[in-house]
């Protein structure tokens, strides 16, 4: 059995944290309460040294828990740790390729298995998956698709045909935590989606405020949104101290829950 | 035997290569791929990028017999093919104007780049300066220190620059912050990447724009020698002189091809360059080619004096030809470079790059009384104006008056 398939039909909440950040020992109460709050999906972020999609905020976070020595292995531990507390929350790892490849294809996917629900790799395009998608599908794990507003219709029909989980659509061209949300275009690309996939549909990059996630649930047909950047970000602004971060992260949480 | 033609139609050297990149960038490299496969084509762009190649860039660029050199070494005859003398100083600029044209073509209005020497960005404002186009260069914060030169020069010639303070600071961080930048901007943006790296069609691109280099050399070594060299050497930083010298020759089995990589301090220590050598298999950049990695796949920094070769990576067509000993790679070190460096500005009187002194330092060790009687042709692909201050510091020569 597979989370993703019991997504319920509308507010979906996603919630990214990389892993190991600041440290280990400090992810791992991070994402405890992550847990706690009960939100529909986990997106555990695997740091990597050029993560060429993200921008500065994750690239930080990537960067502080890789200089505290963190490796996949670890990372992959912590993850196995937090689901004793799973649920019905869905767990979805978010990496780029070149962590994959080097613990092993077949290696990675069986150290997964039982309790990932979807991976997303960030620069593994449709055209390069079939290898990996054949060993996902093999242990029961979606290949969750990335969809942007470059995306065209009849990309789109191809790069959806058979998907799983949800979609995530890139709210806007550009990189995690930037950008103002342009609610016409997310609207007018969900609405074209929405025809040609019966997925789940949600939409990240540039989430950050009670309104935008109330905004993307009521004012578009999206199924639900993803929220990372500003997260990550809370803990900077506190000055990096892990007692305050953890009482306003879950105070945060809690204001962008709607189920 | 069948001709070598690499890559196929989805960008693959055998397993190297490919376009791994996020899907904001994916339609935009097929587009990409889908224009230049159409306007390589077309003979009113061959006809323009011929006259630029000609009028603007000096070219042919000459076949000099390095007749003090082959004296010294008492080997081979020592060509070299001199892009040093190309306007901008070195070969870069073949490339940055063949993108320049295609990007006009498509109709983009703001170019971007990524730079270490400096050399490819000062390539890039000079054809955004030409065109009247709008120019942005990321280059690392420590390259910034080490090349001034060509950072006032850049700005002379009207480009923004963005100094990289993540990372290593260095071409590899220039690099992720212009393939940002793009993902930012993909409606109005092309990006000139400098070398034979990157996701496809890139290293194809420059390889088959810089290829200029080789065809002009087959045909002048054909007219002096009446035969074949026997040697081929380059300097490999993302591979581009080297695949454009290389890439002419690669069906002639009996031209014996050498690229030779920075191995810093060493390629067996952490402060190395030589992908090839210390490298495995990895993704860099959105293609899949040696890289220097952790066991992680954590990208590691690179070290070498020469900023033009200070990457972790390499152009996936220089791993196709080394797995399949199609080309041997040789790592040179910092001292080695340096000190070829000299030797050639004394024997010939040419102050090469510190990039090329790299393939001349393996010149110096590999041929000194071997080979006689043989025809060797190295890709002398920039001149060393850039490197004085850092040569002479390292040499202890006080360069403040
Ligand atoms: C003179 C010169 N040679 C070589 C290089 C290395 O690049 P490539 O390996 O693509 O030729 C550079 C890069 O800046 C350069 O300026």
């Amino acid at each position: 059995m597979n989370n993703l398939d019991k997504l319920p039909k509308k507010n979906i909440l996603s919630l990214f944290m990389t892993c190991g950040f600041p440290s280990l020992n400090q992810s791992k109460k991070i994402f405890e309460n992550i847990q706690k709050n009960k939100p529909e999906i986990i997106e555990f972020g695997l740091p990597f040294s050029d993560p060429m999609a993200d921008g500065q905020v994750i690239q930080k976070s990537n960067k502080m828990a890789l200089d505290n020595g963190l490796t996949t292995k670890q990372s992959l531990n912590l993850i196995k740790l937090i689901s004793k507390n799973k649920g019905k929350t869905s767990y979805v790892v978010m990496c780029y390729l070149n962590t994959i490849l080097n613990f092993g294809i077949k290696n990675f996917v069986n150290s997964c298995k039982g309790f990932v629900d979807g991976i997303i790799i960030v620069d593994l395009p449709y055209e390069e998956e079939t290898e990996i998608k054949f060993e996902l599908e093999k242990n029961n794990i979606y290949l969750i698709k990335l969809i942007s507003p470059m995306t065209n219709a009849k990309r789109s029909k191809k790069l959806l045909r058979n998907s799983n989980g949800f979609i995530y659509y890139i709210s806007s061209t550009g990189i995690t935590g930037t950008n103002k949300l342009n609610y016409r275009e997310i609207n007018k690309n969900v609405k074209t989606l929405k025809k040609i996939t019966d997925t789940p549909i949600l939409v990240g990059f540039g989430v950050k405020t009670k309104k935008d996630v109330l905004i993307i649930n009521t004012k578009t047909q999206a199924d639900g949104v993803i929220v990372g950047s500003a997260m990550i970000q809370m803990f900077f602004d506190l000055n990096n101290n892990l007692k305050k971060y953890i009482r306003s992260l879950d105070r945060y949480i809690k204001s962008l829950k709607i189920n | 035997m069948d001709r070598y033609n690499k890559p196929n139609n989805i960008g693959r050297y055998g397993e190297f290569g490919g376009m791994y990149v996020s899907e904001t960038l994916m339609p935009l490299l097929l587009e990409l791929n889908e224009s230049y496969k159409k306007i390589k084509k077309d003979k009113k762009f061959q006809s323009e990028l011929r006259d630029l190649f000609n009028n603007y860039v000096g070219r042919p660029s000459p076949l000099f017999y390095a007749a003090n050199i082959t004296k010294y070494l008492k080997g081979p005859k020592v060509y070299f093919k001199r892009d040093e003398l190309n306007h901008t100083g070195a070969h870069k600029i073949n490339n940055c104007l063949g993108q320049i044209l295609l990007a006009k073509k498509m109709g983009k209005t703001r170019i971007i780049a990524e730079t270490g020497a400096g050399q490819h960005g000062v390539a890039t404002a000079t054809v955004c300066a030409l065109f009247g186009l709008e120019c942005h260069i990321y280059m690392g914060a420590k390259d910034i220190i080490r090349q001034k030169p060509n950072v006032f020069r850049m700005k002379l010639l009207g480009a923004n620059i963005i100094p990289v303070e993540i990372g290593s600071k260095s071409l590899k961080d220039a690099m992720n912050e212009a393939l940002r930048d793009w993902i930012k901007n993909v409606r109005d943006t092309f990006y000139i990447i400098g070398s034979t790296a990157g996701p496809h069609p890139y290293p194809q691109m420059v390889r088959d724009f810089q290829s200029i280099i080789g065809k002009e050399a087959r045909k002048q070594i054909l007219s002096i020698e009446k035969k074949l060299p026997d040697f081929l050497i380059a300097c490999v930083g993302g591979g581009s002189n080297a695949m454009g010298l290389f890439y002419p020759f690669l069906n002639d089995k009996k031209v014996k091809i050498i690229g030779v990589e920075a191995a810093g301090k060493g390629s067996k220590t952490n402060l190395t360059a030589a992908t090839m050598t210390a490298g495995t298999p990895g993704i860099l950049h959105g293609s899949y080619s040696y890289v220097l990695q952790n066991n992680d796949g954590q990208i590691k920094e690179a070290h070498s004096i020469s900023a033009g070769l200070d990457y972790p990576g390499v152009g996936p067509e220089h791993s196709y030809l080394k797995k399949n000993k199609l080309a041997e790679y040789h790592g040179i070190t910092d001292k080695e470079a340096l000190k070829a460096f000299q030797l050639c500005s004394k024997l010939e009187g040419i102050i090469p790059a510190l990039e090329p002194s790299h393939a001349l330092a393996y010149l110096f060790k590999a041929f000194k009384n071997k080979h006689k009687n043989k025809i060797l042709i190295l890709n002398l692909c920039g001149r060393g104006d850039k490197d004085l201050f850092t040569a002479a510091k390292e040499i202890g020569f006080d360069t403040d008056e």
